[in-house]
């Protein structure tokens, strides 16, 4: 058996163990939050799910460059997937947002900066799967899917600057405050990040799971 | 910009125009479904007073649809007359960008020109400041007509067009959209004018032609 | 010195195999015919050979004495006639002629633009005021190869291009290209016509 099939295994027995400890302390460590009571624990899974729906974007991006510099297949398996994905996690972080917004603020939907840039994070996933699915050609679909990935990555620096002065905020301040001091209970904290790794480890099971019957065929040299 | 793509832009641009004025149906057609989309807006609003706010959301609202009949022709009619292996081969990439580009923005002017004046008509608005408006209006067409151009080279050898280009517009333009109406809604006498929005409207239209420039030769060579 | 080389070439277009393994270097100064039955690939061999589409594997490696080119710089040498190119039906074929050439940077000389009319058979009357979208499919044909002829290219991809023509018209594109070889330039013929098939100094069979 070779050594790429261990890692997977190694990789699924770790993020198996660490989805149970984070689930743990999610609902008997925990404490509940100031003002937030036991609504905080919606958050372990929110704050992860948006986490990894901007992470998949970028790396879908990433990717895409990979494919026109290289043309190289796997890379397209991947940013499709990687995508795909990504589409998924904004529907489940929209979705975790509205009703936390819902029990908290008293309705589904504000249009908050970061409900507003998760709404458009799923609008470009949402037209990059439709590009995909309308093109029948695979070589043209990769490149025209790729060129499509940049060139709505263009727009996120603009957004990032631009929505927080078009919508009201209600979010809690950053975890890291502009003081640059955590305020933020301990083991709180740490069951956040261990969530963030676990939900990042579950993404990139998935990932590498979906793009397994794609076995790389790019150029040689080109390997992911 | 070369000068030979510069020449080439301009040949491209000048054939579109002469084959587009050949082709009245689709003038008449394009202009139409603007009219169309004014008309939806302002026949179900009539009477009412409405914020400059507002006034200013439905003008982009309108714009936008409207143009999304014109942004994509460029390559979309190509593609639909199959005539793109031909420009593929004698045309360098640069030079039909450009000019693809060129005659986009030719088109959404014209469109904007009869659509803008009708919308202040129908809607009765009073403006405050037509200086910024103007440059509002051509700041928003110029992301337009980059964005569409680009967009309708991807969606060439599609099998499902209708569509298509209006979802694969709205992120990518969205940041232009958003300064443009409330540039808008100032020039409408909707408070003050941050005219920094204006700045970051021209910056983002420059930095969607790089990219735009740069994504383009990824289609239009195969090696 | 022109040269075409296909390094374990082959293509795939979804499930399907066109051809796959073809090692073949194609000179300048020699008309290279590909044969094959309809659906082996023969168009799809003039289309990788052009840099116009990319081979699913192997290489294609275009040279000028020893100079690799792609992308702008390739395309730029290259003239073409196959089916799939159309002109713009709303221009003239005078218009069409003057822009594509234009696109490469090349102003419609008055004099060679009468002599390549001539060559393939056209009038001038019909080319200066109708509509290619009003031509036959034997005058597009005509007008697809006296684009060629002023074009310049050095790589000639004809791709049947005695399709829709007749003898006197097939036997004037065998000519053409004989000289254009002769000339140094490098020819890629398609063809399942026999009678082409003997002009050529070298074959690739799919």
């Amino acid at each position: 058996m070779d050594s790429s099939v261990w890692r997977a295994r190694l990789l699924h027995g770790l993020t198996a163990v660490l989805t149970l400890g984070v689930l743990f302390a999610v609902f008997f460590v925990v404490p509940p939050a100031q003002g937030l009571g036991y609504y905080v624990r919606i958050a372990f899974f929110h704050i992860p799910v948006a986490w990894v729906s901007v992470l998949a974007f970028l790396l879908s991006a990433w990717w895409a460059a990979k494919v026109l510099r290289h043309h190289d297949a796997h890379a397209d398996a991947l940013s499709a997937k990687s995508a795909q994905l990504g589409f998924i996690f904004t529907v489940f972080a929209t979705l975790s947002g509205a009703f936390f917004s819902k029990l908290t603020w008293g309705s589904y939907w504000n249009w908050d900066p970061r409900q507003t840039t998760i709404f458009v994070l799923m609008l470009i996933y949402g037209a990059y799967l439709t590009l995909r699915a309308a093109m029948p050609d695979p070589a043209r679909r990769a490149r025209v899917a790729a060129v499509y990935s940049l060139f709505s990555c263009l727009t996120v620096p603009f957004l990032v600057f631009i929505i927080p002065r078009f919508y009201f905020s209600l979010h809690p301040q950053p975890v890291l405050n502009s003081s640059g001091s955590i305020d933020m209970d301990p083991v709180m904290l740490a069951t956040l990040l261990a969530a963030l790794l676990d939900m990042t480890l579950i993404f990139w099971g998935l990932l590498y799971h979906g793009v397994a019957g794609h076995p790389p065929q790019g150029k040689a040299g080109d390997t992911v | 910009m070369t000068s030979s793509t510069f020449e080439g832009a301009r040949l491209v641009l000048r054939k579109e125009l002469r084959c587009s004025l050949r082709e009245p149906a689709a003038w008449g057609a394009m202009f139409m479904f603007a009219l169309t989309t004014l008309a939806c807006v302002s026949l179900s609003l009539s009477g009412m007073t409405l914020e400059p706010k507002l006034l200013a959301a439905l003008l982009w609202v309108i714009l936008f649809f409207a143009s999304m009949a014109g942004a994509d022709r460029g390559f979309g009619d190509e593609d639909l007359a199959r005539t793109l292996p031909a420009l593929q081969l004698y045309g360098a990439a640069q030079a039909v960008l450009f000019g693809k580009m060129l005659y986009t923005g030719v088109l959404l002017l014209g469109l904007a020109a009869f659509t803008v004046p009708l919308y202040l008509i129908f809607m009765d608005v009073t403006l405050t400041s037509p200086g910024i408006f103007l440059l509002t209006l051509l700041a928003g067409l110029w992301g337009v007509a980059v964005a569409g151009t680009l967009l309708g080279a991807l969606a060439t050898g599609a099998r499902v067009r209708s569509g298509l280009c209006t979802v694969l517009m709205l992120p990518i333009i969205l940041p232009v959209f958003l300064p443009a109406i409330a540039l808008t809604a100032a020039a409408f006498g909707g408070g003050a004018v941050a005219v920094s929005y204006l700045g970051g409207m021209v910056l983002y239209d420059l930095v969607l032609s790089v990219g735009a420039s740069i994504l383009f030769d990824y289609l239009w060579y195969e090696d | 010195m022109w040269s075409i080389d296909f390094e374990d070439v082959g293509m795939t277009f979804g499930a399907r195999t066109i051809f796959s393994g073809i090692t073949h270097r194609i000179e300048g100064g020699r008309i290279t015919a590909v044969i094959g039955q309809n659906g082996s690939g023969k168009s799809t061999c003039l289309r990788l050979a052009g840099h116009l589409l990319r081979p699913t594997q192997g290489t294609v490696i275009v040279q000028r004495d020893g100079e690799t080119l792609r992308q702008g710089a390739l395309r730029q040498e290259i003239g073409m006639v196959t089916p799939e190119l159309r002109f713009y039906p709303r221009l003239t074929a005078r218009e069409n002629m003057t822009f594509l050439l234009g696109l490469r940077g090349k102003q419609l000389d008055e004099q060679a633009y009468q002599q390549a009319l001539r060559q393939v058979g056209l009038e001038t009357e019909a080319v200066a005021h109708t509509m290619t979208g009003e031509f036959s499919t034997g005058m597009r044909q005509r007008l697809k190869l006296a684009v060629l002829f002023l074009v310049d290219a050095h790589i000639w991809l004809l791709d049947e291009p005695g399709a829709n023509l007749d003898a006197a018209g097939r036997s004037m594109v065998l000519q053409a290209a004989r000289e254009a070889a002769q000339a140094g330039r490098l020819v890629l013929l398609a063809t399942n016509d026999p009678g082409e098939e003997e002009v050529a100094d070298d074959i690739i069979h799919l």
